[in-house]
């Protein structure tokens, strides 16, 4: 794996030297209402409290158009830094809240369960040393109080979360890190856990506050949350953040009741919040290493219901704004004749393919390491301009995630070896002490895949391991018998 | 049946209340283990006074109302319940049910409505799961909160049929999208009605009347008949369990001791208390690999930490000003699932503010200079204790009464320099000027560490 280029900086060759903003939509976004097909009948028969009239939607190519409190967005759509992909979702579609949010952060199948974050994932790949080393900048930002599963790694959490660099400074100021090892017990492991949190705070609350201080926006955000916490991602980058990953939330679109005019203030406060930020980082001139990515857990269904709102659907638009990408609509507009027997919208493009596209070609990992990341390969989409060639992979080993996964029996596992090495395969606990080792022996560079089956353990979640030479990669698996 | 002695005591007042302070301990440990299940933890106690100015309860809801600081009055109301719980589980029980059947301020907007939801629940709070569930179902704040006040059978709305099914009863994977469309067909019908008090009624003319087939069955469903049919499964009954065991026990459930757990609800016709007394007297609840594995949720944090000290008047307006900034919102759950608890409550943020709390309940201010109505005269706290002249001995005491987390001898060492700050164990005592000074640094160090966490 890819050592650091100097221990105390990010190496950021490992993410390409490119920042990913995620702004995360909680409650299932509406998508039919947000991205219009205002020629379509079957649209206004089915929507007749809530469609947004012909007249005044803000029409784009294609026979679609936004909705019309999303002025600004048609701004950057038509300035060509938009990259709009239609129908985003996956194979059957999950409508609880809180199982298709952790199958959106975790990148699962919605069939299996995955317990990190896919962007955890990839910055514990791009920074093997952490967590006995940690960089000098944080590897993912939060903007709010809480940290998300998107950000929680196979070997701890990964990000720092504050409302404000100078609060969190004043917050932290005088606390001091404990280093006491903890005991190998059920109640150790969360122990370590505390201390992971406490120490990322008191290791990461000067630089931000010091980054944050040399350089201020160039533009007035909205005073909206979502405003303010986008203010500070551009405050943050402009000043030398070197940390990859950023993360914003804007909640309350879970609109089952009277959502004309709730959902309109939402999709203004969101395009307005983010348009503001575009054009702050063009000012700031770091445009080039920044994009911007909307997601949601699900649409909703295409026909309202009795009140005025619409109920859990399946897929929706999503939009990724910068420089960097290559500007359009990917994907036909909804088919409202040939929905999902729900009644919802079928997907046309699967968010894991997203995923991949923005591991490969923007922060310009090999096809093989985002695999490892994703468990799976998954088609590119074209969403960015001016794609390099990937750097060579220097990991030697690709393990892909177990499938199925949870199991009661028997799972698959599968790696990959890039050269020749000698191979052990090793079950944990969730405190890592070995309960199983199988020895592989010397094995030549390719593609290896065995059945694993142990019935003396018990029903819970363990760690394995594949061990190459000096390497080792690490995932979880869920026994349920 | 478990051994009564302090270390299974201590594990089990930190679970099933809010906190203890030593003469709770006292009060468990004069009775055997049954008798304090039976006659204490799960005692019926007099329904609590509500305060003479709320003349509001009965208010109709007005958006004009003051009604945020009369839900910042309530929530206020509720940590000194709390707070007073003594070795009572009702309110932490309350507030399962407020965790489980979640409604929030946010959307219901008249804490009127919201306290009735909350008697709701205290008065069925050992009761019977299934009727609550039917109570709830129809309640004014709940017919808000998910829109079953708007659900008719022109087009139904799905939001409370979902949650019923996903989150209140049977849990995800166990019923059909068909069954989610068929519940809200169902449950159609009930609106809010403010002509004579707050209520539910029943609205013939919105309820959809035509056969409806509900897992398997079919018929002219209503609510209760939905219910019915959810609680024969009983996988129903092991959602709740296994929702409880995380509560009480740990964070992944035993699935075999779930099965018993569902079994004794079910025998029981789905009364919850005879289940909370087989967990509280299980040997498995007292398992060593449990103790002080739970991360103590804001509110554990801050109620337990004015219990440990034998704070008689708690500031309960600081304390639900930090529960919010904790993330634990009473009467506002961040969303329908409620809070997750155990490492949720943990982040880079909300960790340093757990420390500025406890600091302040030892300095007797606030992170931002204004003193708290508690007040902590820590001299007489600490000669309350028969070792408080023996450094180290005191130190013992005190790690034994408030961590359940064992610590290593280097640690304890290290809080009893912190202590004696530059004197020696020889020399100590309370009665020099920098005791105080020595002992509320020795307090704020105890509680600011990860173990301080943990219950």
């Amino acid at each position: 794996m890819r050592a650091f280029a100097h221990p105390l900086l990010l190496d950021t060759q490992s993410t390409n030297g490119k920042i990913l903003v995620l702004v995360q939509l909680t409650g299932g976004n509406d998508g039919l209402n947000t991205l219009i097909p205002f020629e379509d009948s079957l649209y206004y028969s089915g929507r007749p409290q809530i469609a947004i009239p012909k007249a005044q939607v803000l029409g784009l190519d294609n026979n679609m158009g936004f909705h019309p409190s999303m002025g600004s967005f048609k701004e950057l759509y038509e300035g060509g830094k938009m990259k709009i992909l239609q129908s985003v979702g996956y194979e059957n579609q999950n409508r609880s809240h809180f199982r298709s949010t952790d199958i959106w952060l975790s990148a699962s199948n919605s069939d299996e369960f995955i317990f990190d974050g896919w962007l955890g994932r990839f910055l514990s790949q791009s920074f093997p040393e952490f967590p006995s080393q940690s960089p000098k900048h944080p590897m993912a930002i939060e903007l709010g109080s809480t940290e998300s599963m998107l950000l929680q790694s196979p070997v701890g959490p990964t990000s720092v979360a504050f409302d404000t660099p100078s609060a969190f400074f004043q917050l932290v100021n005088g606390s001091m890190a404990d280093n006491d090892p903890p005991p190998a017990t059920l109640a150790g492991d969360e122990l370590k856990y505390l201390k992971q949190v406490a120490a990322n705070s008191i290791r990461y609350a000067n630089v931000i506050k010091d980054t944050a201080d040399k350089v201020q926006n160039k533009v007035t955000y909205p005073n909206t949350s979502l405003g303010r916490q986008l203010s500070i991602v551009a405050d943050l980058v402009a000043g030398g953040m070197e940390t990859p990953i950023y993360l914003t939330t804007i909640g309350g679109f879970d609109t089952h009741a009277q959502q004309l005019s709730s959902h309109a203030t939402l999709l203004k406060n969101l395009t307005e919040a983010i348009a503001a930020f575009q054009k702050d980082i063009e000012l700031l001139g770091i445009a080039d290493k920044v994009a911007l990515m909307t997601f949601s857990e699900f649409g909703r269904r295409v026909k309202e219901n009795g009140s005025a709102g619409t109920d859990h659907g399946s897929a929706a638009p999503m939009f990724i704004i910068g420089q960097t990408v290559k500007p359009g609509t990917l994907g036909k507009n909804p088919s409202l004749t040939d929905l999902d027997n729900n009644g919802d919208i079928k997907h046309q493009h699967d968010f894991k393919s997203v995923y991949s596209t923005i591991l490969q070609d923007y922060f310009g990992l090999a096809k093989n390491d985002a695999k490892g990341i994703l468990n799976r390969d998954f088609d590119k989409y074209n969403i960015f301009r001016n794609v390099k060639a990937p750097k060579p992979s220097t990991n030697l080993i690709e393990l892909v995630q177990n499938y199925p996964n949870p199991f009661s029996q028997t799972t698959k596992i599968e790696y990959n070896l890039t050269r020749k090495a000698q191979v052990r395969f090793v079950v944990m606990d969730m405190l890592g002490r070995e309960l199983t080792s199988i020895s592989k022996g010397l094995q030549d560079d390719g593609y290896y895949s065995f059945d694993f089956q142990d019935s003396s353990l018990a029903d819970g979640i363990y760690l394995y391991s594949i061990l190459a030479d000096d390497q080792r990669v690490t995932k979880r698996m869920m026994i349920v018998r | 049946m478990p051994a009564w002695n302090i270390t299974n005591a201590k594990h089990l007042l930190s679970r099933a209340l809010f906190g203890y302070s030593r003469k709770n301990l006292e009060t468990a440990l004069s009775t055997s283990l049954e008798g304090f299940v039976d006659n204490f933890l799960l005692a019926n106690v007099a329904e609590p006074a509500i305060p003479t100015t709320w003349t509001w309860l009965n208010d109709k809801p007005d958006g004009g109302a003051p009604n945020g600081t009369r839900n910042n009055e309530m929530i206020a109301w509720w940590f000194r319940l709390m707070a007073n719980e003594a070795t009572s589980m009702r309110e932490k029980m309350v507030l399962f049910w407020h965790n489980h059947y979640v409604s929030e301020y946010d959307k219901v907007n008249f804490p009127q409505i919201l306290y009735l939801q909350n008697k709701l629940f205290r008065d069925n709070v050992f009761g019977n799961f299934k009727q609550l569930t039917k109570l709830v179902t129809i309640d004014p704040a709940m017919l808000i909160y998910l829109d079953g006040q708007l659900n008719n059978k022109n087009a139904p709305n799905e939001n409370y049929g979902r949650e019923l099914l996903e989150l209140f009863t049977i849990g995800i994977g166990n019923y059909t999208e068909t069954d989610v469309k068929q519940a809200a067909r169902s449950l159609t019908g009930w609106q809010n009605n403010y002509d004579n008090g707050i209520k539910s009624i029943f609205n013939r003319n919105r309820f959809d009347s035509t056969n409806k087939t509900f897992m398997g069955q079919t018929g002219n469903f209503g609510y209760e008949e939905i219910i019915d049919i959810v609680f024969t499964k009983e996988e129903t009954a092991k959602f709740l369990c296994r929702k409880l065991y995380k509560e009480f026990i740990y964070t992944t459930p035993d699935e075999s001791f779930i099965t018993q757990m569902a079994s004794i609800l079910r025998s029981n016709n789905y009364t919850v208390k005879p289940l909370l007394a087989f967990i509280f007297k299980s040997d498995h609840f007292y398992k060593p690999e449990f103790m002080g594995v739970k991360i103590k949720s804001p509110v554990e944090l801050l109620v337990g930490t004015v219990k440990y000290f034998d704070i008689a008047t708690a500031d309960t307006n600081y304390m639900r000003e930090m529960g919010r900034v904790l993330q634990q919102i009473l009467f506002d759950p961040p969303n329908v699932k409620g809070w997750q608890g155990q490492r949720t409550w943990i982040s880079t943020t909300s960790y340093p503010l757990r420390n500025q709390y406890t600091d302040a309940i030892v300095n007797n201010r606030k992170a931002n200079g204004a003193a708290t109505i508690s007040r902590l005269t820590m001299l007489s706290y600490a000669r309350s204790y028969k070792s408080s002249e023996n450094a180290v001995q005191f130190v013992q005491d005190i790690v034994n009464l408030m961590y359940q987390f064992p610590i290593s001898k280097q640690r304890q060492d290290s809080l009893l320099t912190t202590l004696l700050s530059g004197t020696t164990v020889a020399n100590w005592t309370t009665n020099t000027p920098q005791a105080e000074q020595r002992i509320q640094q020795f307090f704020r160090t105890l509680m600011r560490t990860p173990e301080y966490q943990l219950c």
